[in-house]
This record gives C-alpha cells, structure tokens and sequence, in this order.
C-alpha cells in the first residue's frame, strides 16, 4: 500500500497535494481505490463550483460500491481532471498520479498541516 | 460457521481476495473483476463453485419427486442432458432455482443454490423416501470452465468434453469426473463435478492452459450482463417464475406444487413484473435503488457496470406490470431515465 511522504490525507482517506499559488489537488489514495476494486466512474464537480468543507465534491462508482470523495477544506473547484470520464481506471492504476480527481482554491486561511501526514495516515490504515 | 472450499490455498496463492457467500468463503476476485469478466468474454476463465447445492438422487421414486417437487416437466429431457429448473411453494413462490443432471430413469444430480442446499435436499428426500440421496458437497469440488475458448480446455483436459446443456461422465487422469455443458455466464463452457482429491490439479492444469482464476465478482457481472436472475436477489418465495419470465421452465403438461397459484396468476395477470435497463451513461444502478414507470413503482434487485456495453445496466420489480412507458430509477436523489432493455443485455455473436 503506498502513501506518499510528500502528500497529506484525510481520514476519509483523500490526499490533498499543493500545486501551484496555494491550489491543492486532491484525489483518493491506493488504499482507498483497492478497497473500492474496479472503478467505473466518477463523477466530478462543475469548475468553479463553491464547495464547503466536508461537503461531497466527487462520486466514485466500482463495480463492488459508489464511494463518497469529501472536500477536505472549504473553496473554490479550479479544475476537474476531465480524462477520468473516459478512463476512470486511472483512479487504480495511478491513484496518486494521473487519477486525480479536483484542484480546490482553499478558503483563506487554509493550513496544510491541519491534515494528518503520511506516518499519521499509515497508522489510521494499519489500525 | 462459514464454510471454506477445498481449493481455499490455491486460491490464496493466486491472490484472491475472499468474500463470504452463502454460507461459504469464496474468492470474490484476483487481480480485477473487469479484468476478469472480459476474460471469459473473450477467452476463458474459471470459476471455483464449489459452494453451489449438489447432491445425488437414484432410486425408486426418484422421477417422480422431481416432476412433483419441480415445475419444469425432468421427463422432457432424457439421460446425458441438464435441465434448469425451479422448487415453488404453494403460493407459487421460489424456493430455489436449480440445474438437475439426468444419468437415466430414476437417477439424478441435483444443483441448488448455495444457500438452498439442505433445505432442497431435505424435501427431496422426505419426497422420495425409497431413493439414495447423497450429500456431495462434502467430498466433491465443482469447477466452471466458461468462456468461448473453454470447451477448447475443456476437451483438452478431459476424456469427453460435455456438449452445450448434455451432461457427461468422463475422466480426469484417470479418475472419474462428471460434467455438464452449462454455467451461468451466457458463455460455452461447462461445470466439472470432481473427487476432492484431484480438483487442485485439474485446476492449476487450468491456469497452466492460461484460463484465468475468475471471482465471484466477475461470476455476478457476468451473469447480469447475461440477464440471468439470482435467488435472493431476482428470485424469492415472494416471487413467481411467471413474474421473472421464466415461463420457459415452467411445463403446464404436469402436476407440480405451486401449479394452482401460476394458473390463477396467468388468469388475473400479473402483480409485478422484472424490467431490464441501462442508463445511458456509467452510473451504477444499485439493489435497492427505486424505480418508476408511469403508475407502475419498484425496486432495483440487481444492478452493476457492464463491461461489455460500458454502460450501467440493471434488474429491477414494478408493480404493477408498466407497460411500455418511459421508466426511470433513482440514483441517490436524482430520478434518471434510463433505458429499457429486455435481457440478455449482452449476447456473443456467432455460434455457441
């Protein structure tokens, strides 16, 4: 199972990456998209869309459950990755990677470091 | 106490992933379903079924519990076929849908669901009580070879390769196997009944032959895709063959429980009936899920993504009966159409 050291995760197992001016990309992790098995489809928010945190921003379809992606923080949709409407499997085979999913300009305010680190993420998953 | 097949190493040295199914501990998938599903589309793949009711029925009275107990007529087929069919209650209800293997006059193996297996074999056996019944779970591993390349495999392996729906007694190195030309994938191929102790390696000659290891998560999107219906799922003793359109199993020209309700179903028509769709995009119609045409309202039974079609696809109950409207199912809030498709949703073209 890989996590990152470089990324951040949530409990509902999302990573959140920062790019660029203070953007943070965020997707679903390997754990995440293994226990989901073959993903489908995934629906994602319209850009530009107002989100607040917690609130669901993208719907993860497998062929076993429709999984639930949270707005690890409150703000703006900047950008949907388009290419998993056709090819959704990426969320499998490259979760960190090509299967992103959105990139959110957060509210200010906004600390990266209020959500847990790797070592913190690995313990929620080996627990 | 789940039970576990006899393969259940095998399957962890492949890299299954286990799942409990009635009653059993079973491999759900290897690597993926998708991977999976399109293997037997496309080539071939096995199954580890060894969880499916079998038991043996010989003797005096054998036949005749069979017609009585059953609603298909087991005198329209003769010994070396398979026929499907179903134990009604007297409401007309299913209480099992089952494969029954003929081997002559009076001499049977029966196949119910996994879940059905002690209660089927213990009315068959209160029913014909001059007859051997044989529990053959116990000491015998059942294995699906399904996909356009398995009866390719599946002569290679055995002596005689069953025919589309024959059933056949044969060999494995040398020990005697029985199989049958059916499965529940909409594909050729077969199911191999084997001694316990010569299924492991019948099933890795399998894998040397490059047929895939397949889950019971490919096994249940295969057979969606195929239309076939699943007890506890499409089928229940609440639910008549009529109202699932299984009148194909249902033989009028013999006494059977449950005959009374079907005649009085087929004279005040029906209360609900099964509807096949797909949605026109990937969402995933889920059991469960509402559905609705004009007046006519139900529920999902089963639904998941076809591989084949790319596309949702799904089963689903409304009463009554909807005619030919537009109908619609409710996917986490939002009331979607979708498309009506009368099953199979997916058919391989050329010959089977």
């Amino acid at each position: 199972m890989q996590v990152p050291e470089d990324l951040r995760y949530t409990e509902e197992h999302e990573w959140v990456r920062a790019v660029d001016d203070g953007r943070l990309r965020i997707g679903i992790t390997d754990y995440a998209q293994d226990a989901l098995g073959d993903i489908v489809y995934v629906d994602l928010p319209q850009t530009g869309a107002r989100v607040e945190k917690g609130a669901v921003i993208a719907e993860v379809e497998s062929t076993k459950s429709v999984g639930e992606v949270y707005a690890p923080v409150g703000g703006t949709v900047t950008a949907v990755n388009a290419e998993l409407e056709a090819r959704p499997e990426l969320v499998n085979t490259s979760p960190y990677g090509d299967g992103w999913m959105v990139e959110l300009e957060p509210e200010p305010g906004f600390e990266l470091g209020s959500l847990l680190d790797a070592a913190g993420y690995r313990r929620l998953t080996e627990s | 106490m789940t039970r576990r097949s006899p393969l259940c190493d095998l399957h962890a040295e492949l890299g299954a992933r286990f799942v409990e199914f009635g009653g059993w501990e079973m491999p759900v998938q290897y690597t993926s379903v998708i991977a999976e599903h399109r293997a037997v589309r496309t080539g071939s793949g096995w199954f580890d079924v060894s969880h499916l009711g079998r038991f043996s029925l010989r003797g005096a009275g054998a036949t005749e519990t069979l017609r009585r107990l059953f609603c298909n007529d087991i005198d329209r087929i003769g010994p070396g076929r398979s026929q499907y069919t179903m134990m009604l209650n007297e409401s007309g209800g299913v209480v099992d849908d089952l494969i029954v293997w003929r081997w002559g006059i009076d001499d049977y193996w029966v196949l119910p669901n996994a879940a059905n297996h002690e209660r089927v074999m213990a009315r068959v056996a209160a029913a014909a009580p001059e007859a051997e019944v044989v529990d053959l779970r116990p000491t015998t591993v059942a294995i699906a070879v399904q996909g356009p390349d398995a009866p390719r495999h599946l002569a290679a392996l055995l002596d005689e390769a069953p025919r589309r729906f024959r059933t056949v007694i044969t060999g494995f190195r040398g020990v005697e196997v029985r199989a049958a030309g059916t499965g529940y994938t909409g594909e050729p191929g077969g199911e191999v009944i084997l001694p316990v102790d010569v299924a492991e390696d019948f099933a890795r000659a399998l894998c040397e032959r490059g047929v895939v290891p397949a889950g019971l998560g490919a096994r249940d999107t295969l057979r969606l895709e195929a239309g076939l219906a699943l007890w506890g799922q499409e089928l229940d003793e609440d639910t008549t063959p009529l109202e699932a359109h299984l009148e194909f199993a249902v033989s009028f020209d013999h006494e059977f429980v449950g005959r009374e309700a079907l005649e009085g179903e087929r004279r005040r028509g029906l209360r609900k009936e099964l509807v096949g769709f797909a949605t026109e995009g990937r969402k995933i119609p889920r059991r469960g899920y509402r559905l609705r045409a004009g007046e006519s309202r139900g529920e999902v039974t089963s639904g998941n993504f076809s591989p084949m079609l790319e596309r949702g696809i799904g089963l689903g109950y409304l009463a009554p009966p909807p005619g030919d409207g537009d109908l619609e199912v409710e996917i986490r809030g939002e009331w979607v159409q979708v498309e009506r498709i009368d099953p199979p949703f997916y058919r391989r073209s050329g010959p089977s």
